[in-house]
């Protein structure tokens, strides 16, 4: 049809010939020729007939001519779908089996795909959310590391750009404050930002208001912003309570405004307290522990914002010699927001993507095998004059009705996935709030059902069904021709190889994944993780301002602890395995390069009391540990690992050694090195050893970084009976201090590895549902072809054949096809495993083992499904199928 | 209703001699017809068996639905009239685009003859011979 006659439909939809015009015109040619026939000598009654027979079937040409001015006749299709109703009810097996198969394909889809829609694809939900842009700096030597900023660098690029309406900060690495003047201490997590962090994000307060520009620097009173939730918890929802204040790490704040429900900022989407930061003057650019972000003005692009940033970081950089980054780079929020949490998610959903496949096909051999039984009945319609078109309308209409029941059911099964998926997922995947099941996964849904039901409707439209559209042939004998079984076995057979390549990859992605998370879990974190219960303890500025004061606390503390029963050994750090690393710090070895501007190596440096290594179970290699005789020292001591000893002195005894740390130059004091102890991982299990720097907590300059230590205590019995025996212990030394995030160390190491668990739970999920699936297919399809083959079968046994030969008949062709299958499989996995290399932990994404093993897994599940319908052949008894004949 | 359809059904003696339509032959013809002037329906049908002396075998219903058809594609317009005979009749033109299409149509359509009187010409020379 050109498009030209579509747009002419269009336009008389609205100004079309009506039927009653139609009539009149075709009433009045009637009379015409009537007249014609009378002037011609008829009678009035044989003009009449005479017209009514010139002119043909009355109906049928006013009925054709309305057609013309229709696109779909909404009779003929509500006919299709009482027709396919009456279809899907009359077989209700297939019915069910097909909306059950597409339920759990529609279904997993659906889930997966809410999260990626809310985490990945939806927009940040801020006004114009494209114009929010976060700044890192980097080193052009080494531009792939992007680095947070330093006070300075963040003052300097507030102050001076031109390219932003507003400028911001968040501080990273502090998760949450405590908040004292309830009935107990309570940590709360929280984000301490710069004034114009509401501004940037464009979201105002629901109630108060938000910081004012320049209200970000010392010597002015705390203030703080709560979330809509906390102040509805704690505060009963009270209007009146912007002007109070309260107590955040011993300080006291006023609340200046509430955020409207749900406002919550990136990955750290559970906070409550947004405290405004007072930034402080260093004479120095480290730390850097800010990011900044802001919100591009109208017109400004991204690289004329860049090169604004650039400009100031080289700036700061000539400030200060011995920096490193002159450059500045920007980037989307939603980069730094989503991060790494988009790729996870988009190989998550090409697994169910597999899924569906694998169902969908599913479905389609399940049509073949509905169909064959209906050449017949569409014979007898393509012989009554149904055309091609007529024929492929209802049974796709048929087939979309079923993939519209899976899709309805898969919707609720995805409802319930969702609520799992967001109660399961391990801590860091951002925008967890975000995610709902709406209208665009309600669009997806749809489309996803409607492509699914079309492509297995296609099924019986294909070439082995050539006699349901080409008429009367097929009306004999009602069956189909050989060249048509031949092509319906080869379409069948092509399905089977496609199902199963399909979920051999899954497998196999499963059982790298799997292989992967048993040997991380296998790994030692370089200390004995049984008996350990550890919290955290923050000492506050407020009531212990100087460095004694500190020491003196945690002197205390410990003294207390260890005389506790059941207590074989307590200490504390800054840093606490297996991956909840603190602080890094660049080290200089003499003999390493030092060239200005080079980055130097960073090491975990953690500050640790003195039985620290004994709590653990952290072996001494070399030299000594820290004693009481070191208080007091005027010079840095260090103990180092095994990794640094190995790395930077190689063939001598490091004990003994001097190194620096925090820098190469030559006003940085040297600090010796005293012992070597065993390697502790301190960024997860997952990585190598870090090189790892500890000092006594008693140090000097170490007390701003000290405030908030790890508690690990070692017990005798079981450590969930010491919890409330430890917080006693810290409320009776200070009652307004609360022993927060208490976990067994067994617990901390089962929580770090939740990623990947969390990862290859889900990818197995999707890879059983995969197995089942084809197992289900293959052995439908045997089935099926066994007893299409009843009474070939029953021939070859009247005439001799062993029941072992057609077993081996059967199987034999079921198997070839399966073996097909595996072969495809694994070549797919082989393009695709790297896909996941980097979630693997000492397997290689060719891993040979899981390869094979997963194959034979495969065959031999396959096998059964195959060997189950074969034993049915064996029992066919050739009296009575040749009786049939 | 039932009576039109027995109507139909009757054998059409008379009419047993007449050629069948070639398909979409019909439209090409209707054209043909409307480039002497507009006309209604009949007037369409009775010009098509005067044309062909009576050779052609068109049931005057069949021109409906190819009526619609053509208004759509663009090549006839049509509006109320009144016939010769006082009647109210649909009177069909010709447009631009529709002489276009029967300029066309009409050269594929010798070409297409002359194809054939090619193919069975030299037939029947071989007979001949």
């Amino acid at each position: 049809m050109s498009w030209r006659r579509q747009l002419s439909k269009l336009r008389q939809l609205f100004n079309r010939q009506t039927p009653a015009d139609l009539n009149e015109e075709m009433r009045s040619h009637l009379e015409m020729e009537e007249d014609e026939n009378r002037d011609a000598g008829m009678s009035p009654e044989e003009a009449h007939y005479a017209a009514l027979r010139r002119f043909g079937n009355v109906t049928l040409a006013a009925e054709k001519s309305r057609d013309m001015w229709r696109w779909h006749s909404i009779e003929t299709l509500l006919q299709d779908i009482r027709y396919g109703l009456r279809q899907i009810w009359r077989s209700p097996g297939f019915a069910i089996s097909a909306v059950l198969t597409l339920m759990l394909g529609i279904g997993a889809n659906t889930a997966i795909f809410s999260v990626v829609n809310a985490v990945v694809l939806r927009p940040l939900p801020y006004p114009e959310p494209d114009k929010i842009v976060a700044a890192y700096l980097v080193n052009p030597r080494d531009p792939a590391f992007r680095s947070s900023h330093g006070f300075e660098d963040f003052k300097a690029a507030r102050d001076r750009q031109k390219s932003f309406s507003s400028f911001a900060a968040v501080e990273q690495g502090r998760p949450s404050f405590t908040w004292t003047g309830g009935k107990e201490p309570v940590q709360v997590p929280g984000t301490a930002v710069t004034a114009e962090f509401f501004s940037v994000l464009g979201v105002s307060p629901a109630l108060g208001r938000s910081f004012a520009a320049g209200e970000d620097v010392p010597g002015r009173e705390h203030e703080v912003v709560l979330s809509h939730a906390f102040w509805q918890q704690h505060f009963g929802s009270d209007p009146l309570v912007v002007g109070r204040s309260i107590t955040l790490d011993g300080a006291s704040h006023i609340i200046v405004g509430v955020m409207p429900a749900g406002f919550h900022f990136g990955v750290r989407d559970n906070d409550d307290l947004w405290p405004l930061m007072q930034l402080p003057t260093l004479n120095r650019r480290p730390p850097y522990f800010i990011q900044p972000f802001g919100r591009l003005k109208p017109g400004v692009s991204e690289a004329q914002a860049e090169a604004d940033l650039s400009n100031i970081a080289a700036d700061v950089q000539r400030q200060f010699p011995n920096s490193e980054y002159s450059e500045a780079r920007i980037d989307p929020l939603k980069n730094m927001i989503v991060g790494e949490a988009r790729m996870p998610l988009l190989v998550l959903l090409g697994a169910v993507v597999l899924v569906l496949l694998i169902a969908t096909v599913n479905v389609a051999n399940l049509e073949i095998a509905q169909a064959s039984a209906r050449d017949r009945e569409m014979a007898i319609r393509a012989a009554l004059g149904a055309g091609r078109g007529r024929i492929a309308r209802l049974v796709l209409t048929e087939s979309i009705l079923l993939a519209a029941l899976g899709g309805v059911l898969g919707l609720l099964l995805a409802y319930g996935g969702v609520t799992a998926l967001r109660a399961l997922a391990p801590g860091g995947l951002p925008r967890l709030k975000e995610i709902t099941v709406d209208g665009q996964v309600l669009a997806f849904t749809a489309a996803v059902s409607l492509v699914s039901g079309v492509l297995f409707g296609l099924a019986p439209l294909t070439r082995g069904f050539g006699s349901w559209l080409n008429g009367a042939e097929a009306l004999r004998g009602g069956t189909q021709n050989l060249s048509e079984q031949r092509e319906r076995r080869g379409l069948r057979n092509a399905l089977i190889i496609l199902e199963v390549s399909l979920s051999l990859v899954l497998l196999i992605g499963a059982g790298l994944l799997l292989r992967s998370f048993e040997r991380l879990t296998n790994t030692s974190p370089g200390f004995n993780s049984q008996s350990l219960v550890s919290g955290r303890v923050s000492v506050p500025k407020t009531r212990y301002p100087k460095e004694e004061h500190i020491v003196a606390f945690y002197d205390q503390l410990l003294e207390r602890i260890q005389h506790l029963p059941n207590v074989t050994a307590a200490g504390l750090t800054l840093s606490l395995p297996p991956n909840l690393l603190n602080l890094t710090n660049p080290f200089w070895v003499p003999g390493q390069p030092t060239s200005e501007g080079m980055n130097l190596p960073l090491a975990v440096e953690t500050s640790v009391s003195l039985d620290y290594f004994r709590t653990l179970g952290i072996p001494l290699l070399r030299g000594r540990l820290f004693t009481d005789a070191d208080r007091g020292r005027s010079d840095g001591i260090l103990v180092i690992n095994n990794t640094i000893a190995q790395r930077y002195f190689p063939n001598q005894d490091p004990v003994g050694q001097r190194i620096k740390t925090g820098g190469a130059s030559a006003d940085n004091p040297w600090e010796t090195i005293i012992g070597v102890v065993g390697d502790v991982k301190y960024t997860g299990l997952d990585s190598a050893p870090d090189p790892t720097l500890y000092v006594p907590y008693f140090a000097g300059g170490w007390t701003s970084f000290s405030r908030k230590m790890f508690l690990v205590v070692r017990t005798s019995g079981d450590p969930k009976n010491l919890v409330s025996a430890l917080r006693t212990a810290v409320q009776e030394l200070d009652s307004d201090m609360p022993l927060a995030n208490i976990h067994t160390m067994d617990e901390l190491l089962s929580n770090s590895v939740a990623q990947p668990r969390f990862r290859m739970l889900l990818i197995a999920i999707f890879a059983s549902m995969a197995l089942l699936l084809a197992t289900v297919g293959i052995f439908g399809v045997m089935a099926y072809v066994v007893s299409r083959r009843t009474r070939e079968i029953g021939v070859r046994m009247a005439l001799g054949a062993s029941r072992g030969s057609v077993m081996g008949m059967v199987l034999g062709e079921g198997l070839r096809i399966v073996l097909i299958g595996v072969a495809i499989g694994l070549v797919e996995a082989l393009a695709l495993s790297r896909l996941i290399k980097s979630w693997l932990f000492n397997v290689q994404p060719l891993d040979p083992v899981t390869f094979l093993g997963v194959s034979l897994m495969v065959i031999i599940v396959a096998a059964w499904a195959c060997y189950v319908p074969a034993r049915r052949a064996t029992k066919v008894d050739p009296i009575v199928t040749l009786r049939y004949e | 209703m039932v009576d039109n359809l027995l109507e139909t059904m009757t054998p059409r003696k008379q009419t047993e001699q007449r050629i069948e339509l070639v398909y979409g032959t019909l439209d090409m013809l209707i054209l043909r017809t409307l480039r002497w002037g507009p006309t209604h329906g009949h007037g369409i049908a009775k010009a098509i068996e005067r044309m062909s002396d009576e050779n052609l075998k068109v049931e005057h219903g069949s021109l409906y639905p190819a009526l619609q058809r053509l208004q759509q594609e663009g090549w006839i317009a049509a509006e109320w009239g009144v016939s010769k005979t006082n009647r109210r009749a649909r009177y069909y033109r010709l447009t631009a685009a529709g002489r276009r299409q029967l300029i066309s149509e009409t050269s594929r359509w010798e070409r297409f003859v002359r194809a054939i009187a090619g193919v069975l010409g030299g037939a029947r020379s071989e007979e001949a011979k």
